[in-house]
Order: C-alpha cells, then sequence, then structure tokens
C-alpha cells in the first residue's frame, strides 16, 4: 500500500489528520486477556468455532483487522464470553476494547485502506426512476420498464456490476418509452394501461387527495403522450358469484380529472334477468385531455347515509370478500386508452423544460444547431460531467433520421433515447489514475465526488449547483461539501433516504408482501397497511427534516397517525384521513413513539397468524445492534417430537427449541430480545392478553442485561448509544458506497461515530463524517 | 386479450389467449403415440422446465406402485387426462443442494450444482441445464430462452441462512457467475416476444429503430474502457458481448416476424391478473404462444419462489406457503400444504392441455417439446433434498415414453435426468454437473 506522489492531495490529508486522536496509548496484554477468557473455545482444534485465537501474534493486533476487529465487535457488544460463562468485570471490558481500538485505529491510520467500489456501476431501478425524472421532468414506474435488483448486503444497489442481455434489452425499451413520453412525438396506435386497486383496500372513506365528500375509487396520476381523446373505462369489484358487490341500490359513479367533473353515471342493479355482467358496462367514457401529466380520479360521492357514523366493535374491514362482502360497490379496475385522433404532442411540462435553450437561439437557427442546444444541457447532466463534441455524434445522428422521417420534434425525441441507453448515462464509471501501481491509494476525482454524494443522498444524477462546484474543484473544501451536504438535504429528492435507504434498511418493503391471516386480523385491510408504511416514512422523514439524532428513531415520544391507523392503534380523537404528529410526551405509560412500537416493523416481523420472537430478536440484532446472529445450521431439527399446543403463548412454544442444544446457543441470544416485544401482536396493536394468558414481556439483551416490554428494550439499546449509531453509519455506508463493509472500514465508521457524539448523533453529522471519511472520498486501484 | 380486437366476453377475458389462439380440438389431436412409434429417434425440438417451490407431502404425491399409471394420488389428481403424457420420476436427489436451504433448493435445481456461499457479489453457482440447451437450440430463436416467474415483489433483507438472493430468485445462469433474472409481468412478457404488438409491418418497424439504438450503444461502450484496469475492461468487453447478442436477437426477430404462423395480429394484455391461478395460466398462455410462434426453444417458469409466503384464499388454504411447509409432521398442516401443491399441479395440467391441443407440424407442441416438473426439496420439513417430486412429460415424438412411475432403487442424481433432455436436444456432452449415468430408462417401451 503507497500513496501516488504528484498527485494532489490537500483534502485526503485532511482526512488522514483526523484518524490520528491525540489520546494516550493504552497498553493491556492481550495475550493473556485471549488466554483467559476466549482460548477455552477458539482454540485451533476445538469444533464449537469457526475462530481460533491460538498462536496469534498478540503484540501487534493492528496488522490483523480481520481477526480483531471481529473480536472486537463482540467485546464491544459484551457478546463474548457467553453471558454463562466467566466473564470479564466491566472495567476489563472498557480496557481492552480501549486497548483493541487504538491498536486497530492506529495502524489504520498508518495504512489507509480506503477499500474500493467497483468501478463500473450500473444504475439501478429506482436511480434509473430519479434520475428520469431530474432529466426530463417525466414520472415513470421503473418497476414496469426494468427488472428488479438482486439485493446483496441488505441494499439493492450494491451487485449491480453485471449487464445481461435481458436487461440490455429492457433499458433499450425503456429509453424510447421515456423519450416517447418527454416528447410526445412519435405516433403510435393507441395503447392502454390498466390500474386496478388492490382487493384489500376498503373503499367506504375518502381517499387522500380527492375531493371531501367522496368515498372510495383511487386516484392516479397519468402521462397523456399527446393531445387526443382517451377512453376511460371502469369495473367495479365483483364477488365470487360475479355479482357487482354492494349494489344494492343504485349508485352514483364520478370520473374527475385533475379534480374537475368529467362524467357521472349511476349504476343500476339489475332487474329480474340477473344480468349482473351488464351493470357496469356503461361506465365508458371518451374526453379530450391535454397532452402532459395529470390526475385521473374515479370514485364514487358519499351517500348521506347514518349507518357509517355509528361505531362498530370490532371495526371490520369489507375486503374479504368471502366473509365480509361489502356493503357499497366498489372500483375493481381503470383502463384508460389512447389517444384516438391524436392532435400533436401538445405543451407539456417536459417538453417546456426540454426545448427551453431554444429562446437563447438566434432567430432562424437550423434544425442541427436547435437539436444541439437541446441536447447540450441534457448530456451534461445525464452523463454528469462537462460535455465533450463527441457526446453529440449519437444522439445527433439519431436527431437527423427522426428529423427526416417526421420533423423537428421525432427528431428530438430519437436524440433523447440514444442518450438514455448510452453507457455514459446507465453506468457509474469511477476511473483509475493513469499509470498507478496496483494497491494505489488515491482521490477520486471532484465529478466521481459529486456523483457519489447524489446518489447517495438523493438516488440520483447530480445537479448543476453540485457539478459546478465540483468543476470549479472546490467540492472537496471541507467547509463546502458540508454545504452542499446540508443544501442536499433540504431537497425534496432527499426523501430518496427515507423511501429508498430506510425502506430497505428497516425492511418496510416487505409489507407490501405481508398477508395476515384474514380470520384472525379481520380489519387488516390495505388502507391500514398504506398507514403502517406512512406512520414509518413520515416518522423517519422527521429525523431527516428537523435534524435530530437519530436516538430518536428509538426513543421518541411522538409518531404520525391518521384515523385508521390511530383505530388500530385504540387512539382517539384522531379523524380524517391525514396524518398528523401525535406527541406522547406527557403520557408514561405511552405505547407509542418509536421504531420498535410502530405496527409497520412489529407486522413484517411477524408469520401471518402469530408473533415471531425469533424474527424480531433477528431484526433488532441485525438493524439496530448491527450483530447479525449466525445462519441457522442447514439441517434445521423439526420441532415435531415436542409438539406443544398452539394454544399456548408464544414463550413457551419457543421454550420447546430453546431446549436442544443445537438450537439453544443462538436462541438463547436471539429469543429474549423479541419476547420484549411481544406486547404488540402480529399486526402491532398492543395487547395484554396472549390467548387468553398475560403478556409476558420479559426479555434481554445479549450483553446479558434483563428488562421489561419494549420500553426497557429501549432503554437498554440506548444505554450505549454508540453502537445503535455504529450501526446506522454501517447501513448509510453499505448504500453511499454500494459495497459491504470490511473489517478495514472499522476505523473509519468509528471514528464517524466518535466525531458526531457531541452533536448527540444527528443525522446530518453522521452523513457529514460519512461523505468526509477516507471510504467515501479515497479508493484503491486493484 | 392479446390477440384479438373485438371485445371479449368478461368470464373469457382471463382466459384471452386459450379462448382465441386454440384451433378446433380434431385438428390438434393428432396421437402422439402413433406419430412416436413411426418416428422415434428424433430430437426434441423444445425444452421447459416448470418449478414448483418447496416440495410436496410425499405420500400425496407418489403413486402407489412402480410401473403403468393407475389411479393418481391426490396431488396428480389434474393430471389424469394426461397420463399418458407424463412420467413420474423418484427417488432422484441433489446432493449438491446440501447444507439443505431453500436457496439451494431453487440454485441446484436446474444446475445440480453447489451454490458459492456468500452474500455477496462474489456468488457462484453452475451453468444451469436450461442455458446449455440455450445454447445449442436457442440461437436461432429471437430469444435463446425465456425465464419467467409469478412474483411481482422483491425479497429484501431476507434471504436465506446467508445465501445471496440472487440463488433464491434465479433459476436460470447462463454462466456460474450470471443469474439470469425471470419476469413475472404478463404485459412486460409480451412486450419481450412481440414488442407493443401490433401489425407485421408495425413490429418490424419498431425492430429496426431498437437496432439503430444499439448500433450506437456499441460505439460508445469502448470510450468506457479508458482509465479502467485490466479486469473492468473484460467487463466492458462482456458488456460489449452483451450488445451484439440483443442486436443479434433483434436480427433473428426481424427475420421471424416476416415469416411466422403467428396472427398477424397481437395485441397486449393489459394488467396483472388479480388471481394467483389465472396470473399462472396467462404465463403459460404466454409459453405457449413462444413456442408456437418460435420465439424461444427453452422456457423456465417459477411457480412461486422458496420461501414464499404466498396465501392461497382461493383455494382454502390462508396460510402462508412457507411456514405450512415446515409442517412439523402435523398431519392438518400437511393437508393444506398438499393442497397447495396440487393446485400447482393442476396449472401445470392446464399447460399440458393446451400444448396438446396446439398443433406443430406432425404432432403437437407437446409431442415436440420435453417437459420437466418439479421441485429442488423433497420433505418441505426439514429442507431436504431427497426423493424429489419430478415428472418428465411430453417429447413423445423424440422417444419419450409416458404413462408410469419410475423408482430408482437407489437415490439417483437429479442432474442424470437433466443431461438425459439436454442429449434429447442435441447437447454433447458427457456428464452434467453430478451426473452418474442417464436416466434412459424414459425410453424404453411401457410394457417392462
Amino acid at each position: 500500500m503507497r500513496f501516488r506522489s504528484g498527485v494532489q492531495f490537500p483534502l485526503s490529508m485532511a482526512v488522514l489528520a483526523v484518524v490520528m486522536p491525540g489520546r494516550e496509548p493504552v497498553r493491556a496484554d492481550l495475550g493473556a486477556f485471549v488466554d483467559e477468557h476466549c482460548l477455552d473455545c477458539h482454540d485451533s482444534g476445538h469444533s464449537r468455532s469457526d475462530l481460533s485465537l491460538e498462536g496469534l501474534d498478540y503484540s501487534r493486533p493492528g496488522t490483523n483487522p480481520e481477526v480483531w476487529e471481529r473480536v472486537l465487535r463482540k467485546l464491544e457488544h459484551r457478546l463474548m464470553p457467553p453471558v454463562d460463562k466467566s466473564r470479564p468485570d466491566e472495567g476489563s471490558y472498557r480496557h481492552m476494547t480501549g486497548y483493541l481500538t487504538a491498536e486497530l485505529d492506529r495502524a489504520a491510520a498508518a495504512h489507509p485502506q480506503p477499500g474500493r467500489t467497483d468501478a463500473l456501476r450500473r444504475l439501478n431501478r429506482t436511480e434509473y426512476q430519479n434520475a428520469v425524472r431530474d432529466l426530463l421532468g417525466v414520472e415513470i414506474d421503473a418497476t414496469t420498464l426494468l427488472p428488479q435488483d438482486e439485493p446483496a448486503h441488505g441494499f439493492d444497489n450494491v451487485m449491480i456490476g453485471n449487464l445481461s442481455p435481458t436487461l440490455m434489452d429492457r433499458y433499450v425499451g425503456a429509453a424510447q418509452k421515456v423519450a416517447r413520453l418527454a416528447v410526445g412525438a412519435s405516433a403510435l396506435a393507441p395503447g392502454g394501461d390498466t390500474f386496478r386497486v388492490r382487493p384489500e383496500v376498503t373503499q367506504e372513506q375518502q381517499v387522500d387527495g380527492l375531493p371531501p365528500g367522496t368515498r372510495g375509487g383511487l386516484r392516479i396520476p397519468y402521462q397523456f403522450l399527446q393531445d387526443g381523446e382517451y377512453e376511460i373505462s371502469v369495473r367495479l369489484v365483483r364477488d365470487r358469484n360475479e355479482m357487482v358487490e354492494g349494489l344494492r341500490q343504485p349508485a352514483r359513479v364520478e370520473f374527475l380529472l385533475d379534480r374537475d367533473r368529467l362524467a357521472e353515471f349511476t349504476v343500476q342493479p339489475p332487474g329480474d334477468d340477473k344480468n349482473w355482467e351488464e351493470v357496469d358496462r356503461h361506465l365508458v367514457h371518451r374526453a379530450t385531455v391535454a397532452a402532459g401529466p395529470h390526475e385521473l380520479a374515479v370514485t364514487f360521492p358519499q351517500a348521506p347515509t347514518a349507518l357509517f357514523e355509528t361505531v362498530r366493535e370490532p371495526y371490520v374491514s369489507r375486503f374479504n370478500i368471502f366473509r365480509h362482502p361489502r356493503t357499497v360497490p366498489a372500483v375493481y379496475q381503470v383502463t384508460i386508452t389512447g389517444p384516438f385522433s391524436p392532435r400533436g404532442p401538445g405543451d407539456t411540462p417536459s417538453r417546456r423544460r426540454l426545448f427551453a435553450p431554444l429562446a437563447g437561439l438566434k432567430p432562424g437557427a437550423n434544425d442541427d444547431a436547435r437539436a444541439h442546444a437541446i441536447l447540450a444541457p441534457l448530456l451534461r447532466s445525464a452523463y454528469r460531467r462537462p460535455v465533450v463534441e463527441a457526446d453529440f455524434r449519437g444522439p445527433m445522428q439519431l436527431f437527423r433520421e427522426g428529423c427526416a422521417e417526421q420533423g423537428f420534434d421525432l427528431g428530438v425525441e430519437r436524440a433523447v433515447s440514444a442518450v438514455l441507453v448510452n453507457p455514459q448515462f446507465l453506468f457509474r464509471v469511477e476511473r483509475e489514475p493513469a499509470g498507478a501501481a496496483p494497491g494505489t491509494v488515491h482521490a477520486i476525482t471532484d465529478l466521481e465526488l459529486a456523483s457519489r454524494l447524489a446518489f447517495f443522498l438523493w438516488s440520483s444524477v447530480p445537479d448543476d449547483e453540485l457539478l459546478d462546484t465540483a468543476v470549479r474543484g472546490e467540492l472537496r473544501r471541507p467547509e463546502v461539501l458540508e454545504r452542499q451536504v446540508h443544501r442536499m438535504l433540504a431537497d425534496d429528492r432527499a426523501r430518496n433516504l427515507v423511501t429508498n435507504f430506510a425502506a430497505q434498511w428497516l425492511h418496510l418493503r416487505a409489507l407490501e408482501a405481508v398477508k395476515p391471516d384474514e380470520r384472525l386480523f379481520i380489519d387488516f385491510d390495505d388502507n391500514l397497511r398504506s398507514a403502517l408504511r406512512t406512520e414509518t416514512e413520515l416518522f423517519v422523514a422527521s429525523v431527516l427534516e428537523e435534524d435530530r439524532s437519530v436516538l430518536d428513531l428509538i426513543s421518541a415520544d411522538y409518531t404520525y397517525l391518521n384515523e385508521r391507523l390511530a383505530r388500530h392503534y385504540g387512539i382517539s380523537h384522531v379523524i380524517g384521513s391525514r396524518f398528523r404528529r401525535v406527541s406522547f410526551a406527557d403520557d408514561p405509560a405511552r405505547q407509542r413513539g418509536g421504531l420498535l412500537r410502530q405496527g409497520s416493523l412489529l407486522t413484517v416481523t411477524s408469520y401471518a397468524t402469530r408473533t415471531s420472537p425469533v424474527i424480531r430478536g433477528k431484526w433488532i440484532l441485525d438493524n439496530v445492534l448491527g450483530t447479525p446472529p449466525p445462519p441457522p445450521p442447514p439441517d434445521v431439527p423439526a420441532l415435531d417430537d415436542k409438539v406443544v399446543s398452539a394454544s399456548l403463548p408464544i414463550r413457551a412454544r419457543l421454550a420447546a427449541h430453546r431446549d436442544k442444544p443445537a438450537c439453544a446457543s443462538c436462541h438463547n441470544v436471539i429469543d429474549p430480545v423479541g419476547f420484549a416485544l411481544e406486547q404488540f401482536d402480529a399486526v402491532g396493536r398492543y395487547r395484554t392478553l396472549e390467548n387468553f394468558h398475560p403478556v409476558d414481556a420479559s426479555g434481554g439483551l445479549p450483553d446479558g442485561s434483563k428488562f421489561d416490554g419494549v420500553a426497557g428494550l429501549e432503554t437498554a439499546l440506548l444505554a450505549r448509544p454508540e453502537l445503535f449509531a455504529g450501526t446506522v453509519v454501517e447501513k448509510l455506508f453499505v448504500f453511499a458506497l454500494g459495497r459491504g463493509v470490511t473489517p478495514q472500514d472499522a476505523p473509519a465508521i468509528r471514528q464517524i461515530v466518535r466525531q458526531s457524539a457531541p452533536s448527540h448523533y444527528r443525522l446530518s453529522a453522521l452523513i457529514i463524517g460519512l461523505v468526509q471519511s477516507q471510504p467515501f472520498q479515497l479508493r484503491t486501484t486493484p | 386479450m392479446i390477440i384479438t380486437k373485438k371485445a371479449l366476453p368478461r368470464r373469457t377475458f382471463l382466459r384471452g389467449l386459450g379462448a382465441t389462439l386454440a384451433l378446433p380440438l380434431l385438428d390438434a389431436m393428432i396421437p402422439a403415440a402413433t406419430a412416436a412409434v413411426l418416428t422415434p429417434a428424433r430430437p426434441v425440438r423444445r425444452l421447459g422446465y416448470v418449478f414448483m417451490p418447496m416440495g410436496c407431502d410425499q405420500t400425496r404425491w407418489l403413486p402407489g406402485r412402480t410401473g403403468p399409471l393407475g389411479d393418481l394420488p391426490p396431488i396428480l389428481e389434474s393430471l389424469a387426462p394426461h397420463k399418458d403424457q407424463i412420467t413420474v420420476l423418484s427417488n432422484l436427489e441433489l446432493r449438491n443442494a446440501y447444507p439443505g436451504s431453500h436457496a439451494t433448493s431453487n440454485a441446484a435445481f436446474l444446475s445440480a450444482a453447489k451454490a458459492k456461499h456468500t452474500e455477496s457479489s462474489d456468488y457462484y453457482l453452475g451453468t444451469t441445464a436450461d442455458q446449455l440447451a440455450a445454447k445449442q437450440i436457442g440461437s436461432e430463436t429471437q430469444l435463446p430462452s425465456l425465464e419467467l416467474s409469478m412474483d411481482m415483489l422483491q425479497t429484501t433483507g431476507q434471504c436465506d441462512n446467508g445465501y445471496a438472493c440472487v440463488y433464491q430468485n434465479n433459476l436460470s445462469w447462463s454462466s456460474p457467475t450470471t443469474p439470469l433474472p425471470s419476469e413475472a409481468h404478463p404485459r412486460v412478457v409480451f412486450e419481450r416476444l412481440f414488442g407493443e404488438g401490433g401489425s407485421r409491418a408495425e413490429r418490424q418497424a419498431a425492430l429496426r429503430r431498437r437496432a439503430s439504438l444499439l448500433d450506437l450503444v456499441a460505439d460508445d461502450l469502448a470510450g468506457l474502457k479508458l482509465g479502467l484496469g485490466a479486469a473492468d475492461r473484460t467487463r466492458v468487453s462482456e458488456y460489449l458481448e452483451t450488445v451484439r447478442e440483443v442486436e443479434r436477437r433483434i436480427q433473428r426477430a426481424e427475420a421471424e416476424t416476416a415469416a411466422n404462423n403467428l396472427p398477424p395480429d397481437l395485441e397486449r394484455p393489459l394488467g396483472v391478473p388479480a388471481l394467483y391461478a389465472d396470473h399462472a395460466r396467462l404465463m403459460f398462455d404466454l409459453q405457449v404462444l413462444a413456442w408456437q410462434g418460435d420465439i424461444t426453444r427453452v422456457i423456465t417458469f417459477q411457480l412461486a419462489r422458496e420461501t414464499s409466503n404466498r396465501t392461497y384464499p382461493e383455494i382454502g388454504v390462508s396460510d402462508p406457503h412457507h411456514p405450512l411447509s415446515h409442517h412439523g409432521n402435523d398431519p392438518d398442516k400437511i393437508a393444506r400444504m398438499a393442497k397447495i401443491n396440487a393446485h400447482h399441479v393442476s396449472l401445470f395440467a392446464y399447460f399440458l392441455d393446451r400444448l396438446r391441443h396446439t398443433p406443430d407440424g406432425d404432432g403437437s407442441l407437446l409431442d415436440h417439446s420435453a417437459l420437466l416438473y418439479g421441485s429442488g426439496i423433497g420433505n418441505p420439513n426439514v429442507h431436504d433434498h431427497t426423493d424429489l417430486p419430478i415428472i418428465v412429460a411430453g417429447g413423445g415424438l423424440g422417444g419419450l415414453k409416458h404413462g408410469r412411475h419410475i423408482r430408482y432403487e437407489q437415490a439417483t442424481p437429479l442432474a442424470n435426468l437433466h443431461l438425459t433432455l439436454l442429449d434429447k436436444v442435441g447437447v454433447q456432452i458427457d456428464s452434467f454437473a453430478d451426473s452418474n449415468g442417464r436416466a434412459n430408462e424414459l425410453f424404453t417401451p411401457l410394457s417392462v
């Protein structure tokens, strides 16, 4: 490992300087410690461990971070020696972790190993979608255009170096579609899009964003391709006998375009012929719509009836057609087909933006000059660097072809599609310095740094200001970098840290796929599912936007509720579909607040029929403490020889497997963490009884601490706040750098945590520490 | 919904393809056995692999005895009309799927290889049988192979026992390091097969536009190599090869659009059917179309992924499949799991029915196509990879003899069966993964 000479290094040297804290050297006898506390199990011949600490060089642990970082992690978390073995006292723990930390940090400072993010990284699906939005002002749903990305290390932006023919094919198709949406020039046969309401959506209340006085239906933000006529057709939900559910008396249906009424219908129950097939056949309307983004909605006027005003317990959702048929009709699907008799691309926001540079041209400029002017800013943003003349060659070629075929607009559309399939857009490239020897540590370029920042905070391309700053060579100045980070965090695009980063970190994405048992949780409908997700998103967003301490994620005494969710939680006086912040500051027995009390996480860590203290415990070990338990052995022995009554509390049932030595060594660590959340059922409701047994929520952490319930768990987790802060940094690190954390990264992560301690681990401090760190700014040649 | 420009009645909407493409039964009912006798040793034209997740209840799967199939056991009941077109093989195993897990069940099913235990991008498996076949018989078609699945939502943070999610998600691997993502959205599959549809001329013009875009990509890729290390430059060369491959596909598609036996106008399916069975049948319909139009000859289809927590309320099973499969020998749970198993098999029976009734040369699509249906797990309760549930179907004109249950006395590698099917499409290799022979029993006359 060596530094290259002759390359400018002002900032990276500054980074290095901070790594060496001016602390007193710690002395400790690592050999004696290992001999006394570890070697009983971790010797070279012992079968129970894959880690041997025998015969190592105990005098210089810094030279072997692969082993000693692992040991340090176990000691730092008080995981080893196991609780039932003889353990060092707290003072010895602190002394030894202090010594190992100092040794490992010193070695890392002397020989920086910033690691290496892959040189070629494809934009993943989310990044593609965001980039298209920021380049062209077109909102797309990339899940319909591109295949999903494989997650690794918990995030889907890690394993993105491959390019299969299928994927290439899809990028080509996506580019054509996006270009068509942006420009609207290419003639096309009428196409169709169908939008379905998920079957579990209860359509009895006002849908958020639709006018008061309406109930149910759906709201569709839709990009109409061209000025022209579009046909909108609607089908209503049917039950298994193919009858329209809930249609007992005439019902009115309204189509709205941008909240204005477009058409109104009445649906009648069938006459004597019982022809249910035809009752909603007439829900078709053809309308002239201007090209561009609009909001189409189909909904029902709220019938003035007292029935829904009465309180009924328990709240029963209408989604389950097998048990609880709807009382009022509901929308099944909306199909938009068109354009018929198209009248051109019209005037859309994306076209205004794309064609804006034409205003600066001299009158009478020829087509080539006009196309060139349109492409210049687009290419710069898309390729995330200043453009060179060669960049224009391909797009201009397609421009001329399209122009010759059907005029200027089609030329621009073809040129835009050429930009969107260009590898300079589709791949994030980090190049090696010319002539660098293998293993050389070097600073990434300012433009590469700008891209890292933008893809970390926005999962999108850098904007003009960020690019300008990088081009001026100022981005590496710490105060400039910090200012840029604050600016970017204040931007709407930073919501990506909630909807993308946090949604993956916290497994929120899994909420879409959970299906709580309908018989046990009769009120679990899709409205609740979306409310659960919104609660956590708004909550995490509040920490981001108010720049709170990340510890608030665990300890906050407030959350966000709407009526549906408040009812689920048993909290009164929250009326309406709008979410608002609800504080429990003065309530010593509060049930809600931080993440561990939120229904979203409690549900994704449960089975369909019951809670899973195992999954919940593992979730906390993985995502809060950063100490994932080892994977279960492959030949999991069945529990069948001790089938215990399903009516017993889950704790009693799990006791069976903790009796087995093969299971116990891990489950004794995992299960007690999850037991502390037993006050919440499998859909996150608070409970005091489980199957008529009083809930026993006594739990413990792997460090041996014991407590009762979620409040005790939170207190124990935050007793050493640097552990949770460290986990957050590690998760941000994987997401920011697109690679797993290695033992060599541990010193940098510790430093970020240390630096953010004075600000009480504010989220922005963690993020700024991360972007100022060596792994974020430096790179090693292969 | 795909083909016709006429309005379809609602009841037939979801069956669209089936209703509109199938020719009258009489045309299609060429007795396979007769044709097979006439030409016993022809190659099989196509291979299809259908993957069933998480094993099954073997007691309700296995026919009571070996030899000719009598009354079918409960899980296989729906295959009764096609008894003469299927062979049940038992006591096949996947040694390389051990240590047992869900990830390795999926990964080994078509590779019979050992998955490298990693969560990261250094994953390594083996080239799967379907991809070996695709290299042999896929080079002339628009798509060398088609990878399909049913799960629209991706798994995050839950991959199995420290294995990267790629193992659990992808059945097909074109090299030990290249998993091929599958597609579950019918409209997207349709568009890959037929573009946006439309008339023949429209389809061809669309292909030409794609080709000219790809030309540009190929030109620009070279520039990417500047300033990269040797390994990354190699990777860029691989990208270039990928682009060339897509170009070749487009050229083939252009040629084939001019002359194939598909209906001249194809209309896209729009959404995803809400009911699992409707969605699955639509995916099978698309496979029939892909074969009928000779757009591809190799298809893999994952009926659900391993550890799927899908529930099947439409058949009265509201428990998620995965926990149910770890039934702890609870008879009640086993019975419910078996319902799911039977449901999956019934969808495969639908596919056989469609293939059998679609004419293809001197027989039906089924006569010219060999299908493998099964799972990478035997007894799911313990992640067991022995005594796998396996069915081979079709391929009558390639000499496959059906209508019986073959049980191997000794546990036999599933790879033997893969090797045998690869033989039939002309892949000349001596062994595949852990194979130790061939499943030649499939060709011996029924009277044995």
